[in-house]
């Protein structure tokens, strides 16, 4: 019975419905009742079935929904084991986000990448797991989500928690803490009192009606949303700016050091041959052992420039990853655990990771994919640790182009404001 | 166009001679890079179509022979590679009905150049029906004639996907004709989705020659 609350799960009309439990339509006219989308397939004897949805089963004319009302069916016994403290600018925006809570409306965290996001969220979900809320932290990135786990975990060691995402083994059980990537949402109606959403800008989340819809099924009628991003989309901006969504900026490292300034430089067509400057740097690296990641523009170009970088560098160990890898999660935990020194990487890895003490290079950054905002991020992987809150990051680039210069400026006027809170170099 | 599976567009140009409609222009399901991961059967076994160095009898078909059965002469087109179980994954048991389209051409092509007189895919059980809302093998040969003579008996509603060799090779006859019919002198060809250890289709092909069948084939989309 504990599985249908506040849940919502696709069962055929054939079967039996669990006693008690609530079945309503799938479909009410043409709209699915999972993502609130209008994207038919056609089945025979003029059934249908939601194509919007289909990656996490498919909802049909033929099935019905099951649910139960979330009843908050917990002890409320939470103990937060995190013994950090948060520097004083964290503390703000920490006592704000409480505010939301207690008010239970919609508040967007904008903070620089490396501000220590995940830090300033404890005390407001140690607040609401006390008062016996259900609390939910979704991300569109599942790296983000397996990255948050453990270090969750361990600052509620008390709180049983379970984190769902598109290729996870675990099975689902009522927990009072849920780790989730949004289109899990899709899976929940009306069970939670908080919804943190991590990282709202980032891809597929930004623009997403079906995913907008999941998060707003999943969320209880009065609760709390909190969105955090470090650099919010147009749309978030133009709702703080007409003052529909109150906002909480922080500029600032948790380490008070500014962020490291993206640089560039001009170089040939590196897809045929590798820059000598690009070079010269990886040589660099390799005296200095210090570890790096290099992005690149699209998937085809990561075994090109893998290999280059192997046969000029024989020595260095790494690896290149992408998207669609299936040693993707292996491959990003060498990084993490210092047994390669450098990855070849896409996008992918442009947000929500941590690997202390890298420098960033970036092959193509004027390309269509390197928007301003995944630029900025990428410059955000640089100087995330205490011991080492510099770094290096460079960008290769064909020609200058004004999304490179955007983004220099982007970072250039976080650190500005940086500044007058007494950040240093 | 974007692929049916990999959902990625690729700018597919028309040339000159199919702006004009000189050349017809086929509408292309797949991506060269999803094309390329399904293997074609180039040289397969007399009896079961199974990709082999020579189209020599493979062991389960001699197998079959032994017990007395006649060979049913099985084509296959592609191999039951990665990239098909992927298919299959997402098609039958995903229930992605619009993804039937992919491999609905070449297949109606196979069909046509085996000139039987009747068609007969495979049921599949009023359950699965009503849970998958569709017979997958039908939907794979849309646009083709063909006949109704099968059902599966009630009271069988397992899908042999879940089971070994071992075990589906043990199932009693999960067929029955929908009605009495005789088929005196008939060319039959039966149609699957995948042929794995030929016991559907040899349990079909049984009871269609009882009904006075002349000679009983069969095609699936892999093997």
């Amino acid at each position: 019975m504990k599985a249908y609350y506040g849940r919502q799960l696709v069962q055929a009309k054939v079967n039996k419905v669990p006693e008690n439990v609530i079945s309503s339509a799938a479909f009410i006219g043409n709209t699915c009742q999972r993502c609130g989308q209008n994207v038919h397939g056609k089945l025979p004897n003029d059934h249908f079935y939601c194509r919007a949805c289909l990656a996490l089963g498919r909802v049909s004319s033929l099935d019905v929904l099951l649910s139960l009302p979330e009843p908050n069916d917990f002890d409320g016994k939470d103990i937060l084991s995190w013994t950090g403290q948060l520097t004083p600018q964290q503390k703000v925006v920490g006592d704000e986000l409480l505010e939301t809570l207690s008010r239970s409306r919609e508040h967007l965290v904008w903070a620089v990448t490396g501000a220590g996001k995940t830090e300033m969220l404890f005390p407001v979900i140690h607040q609401a797991l006390s008062q016996k809320y259900r609390v939910a932290i979704v991300s569109p990135r599942v790296d983000v989500i397996l990255e948050l786990a453990p270090r969750l975990q361990q600052a509620f060691s008390q709180t049983d928690m379970v984190v769902l995402h598109g290729a996870q083994t675990e099975t689902y059980r009522y927990t009072s803490l849920v780790l989730a990537t949004t289109h899990q949402m899709l899976r929940f109606k009306e069970a939670f009192d908080l919804l943190i959403v991590d990282e709202v800008d980032s891809f597929p989340y930004a623009g997403d009606h079906m995913l907008a819809y999941a998060v707003k099924n999943a969320r209880k009628i009065n609760s709390s949303v909190i969105y955090l991003s470090a650099t919010p989309t147009k749309v978030l901006q133009q709702q703080v700016k007409r003052h529909s969504l109150t906002t909480s900026y922080l500029p600032l490292r948790f380490h008070q050091h500014l962020l490291p300034v993206l640089k560039t430089a001009i170089v040939g067509p590196w897809r045929k041959k590798l820059p000598l400057k690009f070079l010269r740097q990886i040589n660099q690296f390799n005296q200095t052992k210090r570890r790096f990641l290099i992005f690149v523009p699209k998937v085809s170009d990561l075994v090109g420039v893998y290999q280059n970088i192997r046969k000029h560098f024989p020595e260095i160990s790494g690896d290149h990853v992408y998207a669609g890898d299936p040693k993707r999660q292996e491959k990003v935990q060498n990084m993490r655990n210092k047994k390669i020194q450098y990855l070849v990487t896409t996008t992918i890895l442009e947000r929500g990771v941590t690997f202390p003490g890298i420098d960033v290079l970036i092959l193509g950054a004027d390309e269509k994919i390197f928007s301003e905002n995944a630029l900025v991020q990428i410059a955000g992987r640089v100087g995330r640790n205490k011991d080492r809150p510099t770094g290096l990051v460079k960008a290769y680039v064909q020609h200058t182009n004004f999304k490179v210069i955007a983004a220099q400026r982007q970072i250039k006027q976080m650190n500005k404001r940086g500044r007058q809170l007494g950040g240093r170099v | 166009m974007n692929c049916q599976l990999c959902q990625t567009n690729s700018n597919h140009r028309l040339s000159l001679l199919q702006t004009f409609n000189v050349i017809k222009n086929q509408k292309k399901q797949l991506c060269q890079t999803c094309e390329l991961t399904f293997t074609l059967i180039t040289v397969g076994c007399l009896g079961c179509g199974r990709q082999q160095k020579t189209n020599q009898l493979c062991h389960d078909c001699y197998r079959w022979q032994q017990t007395g059965k006649k060979l049913l002469n099985h084509t296959a087109l592609y191999q039951y590679n990665d990239a098909m179980r992927q298919f299959m994954q997402q098609y039958k048991f995903n229930g992605d009905y619009d993804l039937r389209v992919i491999f609905n051409r070449v297949l109606n092509q196979q069909i046509n150049t085996l000139n039987a007189d009747i068609i007969v895919p495979i049921p599949v059980s009023e359950h699965t029906m009503k849970t998958r809302g569709f017979n997958q093998t039908i939907g794979l040969i849309e646009g083709m004639a063909y006949e109704h003579l099968l059902k599966v008996s009630a009271g069988q509603k397992s899908h042999q996907s879940q089971f070994n060799r071992k075990i589906r090779m043990m199932r009693k006859q999960p067929f029955s004709m929908m009605k009495q019919i005789s088929l005196e002198g008939k060319e039959i060809l039966l149609v699957d989705d995948v042929y794995t250890t030929g016991n559907t289709l040899y349990h079909a092909a049984e009871l269609l020659y009882e009904c006075g069948a002349q000679n009983v084939r069969s095609i699936s989309l892999s093997r």
